[in-house]
């Protein structure tokens, strides 16, 4: 092996104290790195029941093995912590040039533990760590701490918290410089509740390759994989907003808080037209050869001159449909979200919540002050500031929609989320997919992120009645050349009846995506198409000099996702968490409602897939042997 | 006479050409190691690649006070004599692009060679931004495009 692994710097900011330690070779071989360590970290580090908000929490940054070179999107950093929007696992993944300046810093992982006195934030230029005093900063947004910090910290990645974080907003997000983010499960609060404000990583040490010419044989191999992904032309144009006219078209957005499945004039608001009409040059995070990212400018009306990178399926989901707010409305809530600093999918979520409450009478004037509606981009932005500053009914919605729903009658039915986290632009009544299953099996609630079908085909919608296939919608070439273990793929995909059976699917598609995020590489469709473990092993074992094998790298990712989930029962996840909010098995869209009853028969065969036992929802004794995961200590 | 040519339209700054050149010529992963070195500017939205542009009459071999840099005869490339390097960085400042960059592992100031004929970056380059050819073909395509624009320009007035 060569000098990797690195090692874990561990900051207490109670007691000042600043040490690092080396990263056991065997601890990586287990865990590979970025989710992997999280979890690891925080399961052994954060005692249970303990406060998310409060001293005991432990916040992590850790890049991906990959993370410092070539290989195709590697670039990618897990940050987690216990959540406060949800009291489980926090977890979120962002991309950009963070985690390749915490790795020429000689650092896997960034343990941040306790709680500064007073404002601070935190230096790191390779082994040199100092914890600075972050009154001059506190209460500036975002963009302009970045600049501040930019300027005194020449070449410094800056991860950074809003006045959302610093007012412990549930949902505020820790952002990555100017446009990039940790933005799901509240971490910024995290953050703000540590009185910690930026860190500020500049590393100046290569990495060694063990092997260069295997390394960079790897490096091509992985490039022409992604290049010949049936979607890669589709995403370098447009990015993300490819999903977001079949979803319209199947009425499958979140338009209105789940009420309409899609809007009337969807199609010139949701997708491609926004970056044909704002989208100016490609932008791509570290090492990425598919750039999804736009630079997008308006240039006349009300928001002339706003700039920002970035159209994302996220932001124009959420506030395009579950606000119902026009394009130019929809950057502009882009640009507050980074500004301020919150996760636009929870904070669409809390906006599209307190809309519809406000229009059946349970939230009065009085409550809010002014009038609310969907399409109002100005009572949106309103509330979303008094949201951020927690100012009036702001101070209610910024705890998040489930504990929001009880301090108000009859307000449940209209929250939408899943184990306290609000869900994204899926509506599992207009597609019923392997995507929608990962909501309500997914390891941080209702999200969309941690699993996806890796040959996921948008042109079709067959509703199957049982619930437990979706259609596979490719020639057997492509059946042919998915990486995935033969008898595996036999069991997933029925090429003859051209099904994917969705339980199987998702445990191998949610052990995929969380392989990527142990090695920092994007789920970005073109590669989830592709890069299969096979590829990932070739290149870990040319880069680190680890023995290592595709079946090594998913049982290690399987045994994270396993950790986690013995975290979140640790945290106390009830058994029947895993159920989504009730406008969906009572309200019909389009004639759509869901069977719940069939749901929960797809959730047992996802339950038998993963060796867990439904009834208390633990992972079985011999999973966790074949796992080794029996040197926990509680 | 073949040059590494830079299209910024396209150049989407993910930094694939300062790795693979980095594990080229230091052995090692750090985008500060590349003989590449890539601006983002953010207000402008582009990312800009600079690299040594070999010219005819390089002013960084006027400022070497040891004499180190020279033009080779045969390749017109801009060459040094690495090893005896004393680190001053006066052909850094000197350069009017700043190509010129320290190597942190030698201590030695070093630019692009151009990995004798065959640029590792072009190779890997995945938005194909960067482009290896003859200077004057790329000058050439250069004044074609802006030519084409100005007509573009001038027929809408019409």
């Amino acid at each position: 092996m060569n000098d990797y692994p690195g090692k874990i710097l561990e900051v207490n900011l109670s007691t000042r104290s600043i040490s690092s330690r080396k990263v056991e070779p065997e601890l990586i071989k287990k865990y590979l790195g970025g989710i992997g360590l999280c979890a690891r970290i925080l399961y052994d580090e954060i005692p249970s029941g303990a406060d998310p908000l409060g001293e005991d929490n432990v916040l992590v940054f850790a890049a991906g093995t990959l993370v410092g070179t070539p290989f195709p999107t590697a670039s990618r950093t897990e940050a987690s912590a216990k959540s406060p929007l949800t009291g489980q696992f926090g977890t979120s993944n962002s991309g950009a040039f963070f985690g390749i300046q915490l790795k020429t810093a000689g650092y896997d992982a960034l343990v941040i533990k306790g709680k500064a006195a007073e404002p601070a934030y935190l230096v790191i230029n390779d082994d040199e760590a100092k914890i600075l005093n972050a009154g001059f900063l506190w209460g500036k947004e975002c963009w302009e701490t970045v600049d501040i910090l930019e300027q005194k910290h020449y070449g410094a990645e800056i991860a950074l918290i809003g006045p959302a974080g610093e007012n412990l907003v549930r949902f505020a997000s820790i952002e990555n410089g100017r446009y990039d983010g940790w933005g799901r499960t509240g971490l910024g609060a995290v953050m703000g509740s540590k009185n910690l404000k930026a860190v500020a990583v500049k590393g100046s040490r290569g990495r060694n390759i063990y092997d260069t010419a295997a390394m960079l044989e790897a490096v091509k191999k992985g490039q022409q994989l992604i290049k010949s992904a049936s979607s890669y032309m589709a995403f370098t144009e447009y990015g993300t907003l490819n999903a977001s006219i079949p979803y319209g078209k199947f009425k499958a957005t979140s338009a209105h808080n789940f009420t309409k499945g899609t809007l009337p004039d969807w199609k010139d608001i949701g997708g491609r037209p926004i970056v044909d009409k704002y989208g100016s040059r490609h932008v791509a995070c570290q090492s990425c050869i598919i750039a999804c990212g736009h630079w997008a400018e308006i240039k006349e009306g009300k928001y002339a001159g706003l700039r920002i990178k970035d159209l994302e399926i996220t932001p124009v989901m959420s506030f395009g449909a579950t606000v119902g707010l026009d394009t130019e409305a929809i950057i502009k809530a882009s640009e507050i979200c980074q500004r301020y600093g919150v996760d636009m999918v929870s904070a669409g979520g809390v906006l599209g919540f307190a809309i519809e409450l406000y229009k059946k009478g349970i939230l009065t004037d009085e409550d809010v002050g002014f009038e609310l509606d969907f399409g109002d981009d100005e009572a949106a932005f309103k509330l979303l500031h008094q949201v951020i500053n927690r100012e009036g009914i702001g101070n209610i919605l910024a705890e998040g929609t489930k504990r929001a729903a009880e301090q108000f009658e009859q307000a449940d039915r209209y929250a939408i989320h899943v184990k306290g986290m609000e869900i994204p632009f899926i509506d599992p009544r207009g597609r019923w997919s392997t995507w929608t299953l990962g909501m309500l099996t997914n390891i941080r609630g209702g999200d969309h992120l941690r699993c996806r079908n890796p040959v996921e085909n948008l042109r079709y919608n067959d509703k199957d009645e049982a619930y437990m296939k979706e259609r596979f919608g490719f020639k057997k070439p492509m059946y042919d050349r998915l990486d995935m273990p033969e008898e595996l793929k036999s069991k997933a995909i029925d090429l003859e009846n051209d099904t994917v059976d969705i339980p199987e699917m998702s445990k191998w598609a949610e052990d995929l995506i969380n392989l990527y995020n142990a090695v920092g590489i994007c789920i970005r469709p073109p590669v989830m198409e592709k890069v299969g473990p096979t590829i990932i092993a070739e290149a870990c074992r040319a880069f680190i000099g680890i023995d290592i094998n595709a079946a090594d790298l998913m049982e290690s990712s399987e045994r994270t996702w396993n950790l986690i989930k013995l975290f979140n029962l640790r945290e106390g996840e009830a058994v029947d968490a895993s159920k989504f909010p009730r406008r969906f098995y009572e309200e019909d869209i389009d004639g759509n409602r869901l069977d719940e009853a069939k749901i929960q028969a797809v959730l047992e065969k996802y339950y038998q897939a993963r060796g867990w036992d439904r009834k208390t929802g633990r992972p079985e004794a011999n999973t966790l042997d074949r796992l080794k995961l029996d040197d926990l200590d509680n | 006479m073949k040059r590494i040519a830079v299209n910024i339209e396209i150049c989407d700054g993910c930094g694939v050409c300062q790795l693979v050149c980095s594990a080229q010529k230091a052995g090692q992963w750090h985008p500060s190691f590349s003989r590449i070195i890539i601006k983002r500017d953010e207000e402008f939205g582009l990312n800009v690649p600079i690299f040594c542009m070999h010219c005819s009459n390089p002013p960084c071999e006027t400022f070497c006070v040891m004499n180190l840099i020279y033009k080779d005869h045969d390749s017109d490339l801009t060459l040094r004599h690495e090893d005896r390097c004393i680190g001053c960085r006066a052909c850094e400042i000197a350069c009017p692009f700043s190509a010129a960059i320290m190597d942190p592992i030698s201590e030695a100031v070093v630019n692009c060679d151009l990995c004798g004929g065959d640029p590792q970056c072009v190779k890997y380059c995945p938005a194909g931004a960067l482009a290896f050819i003859d200077i004057s073909e790329a000058a050439d395509k250069k004044r074609r495009q802006t030519a084409g624009l100005q007509i573009l320009e001038a027929s809408r007035k019409l």
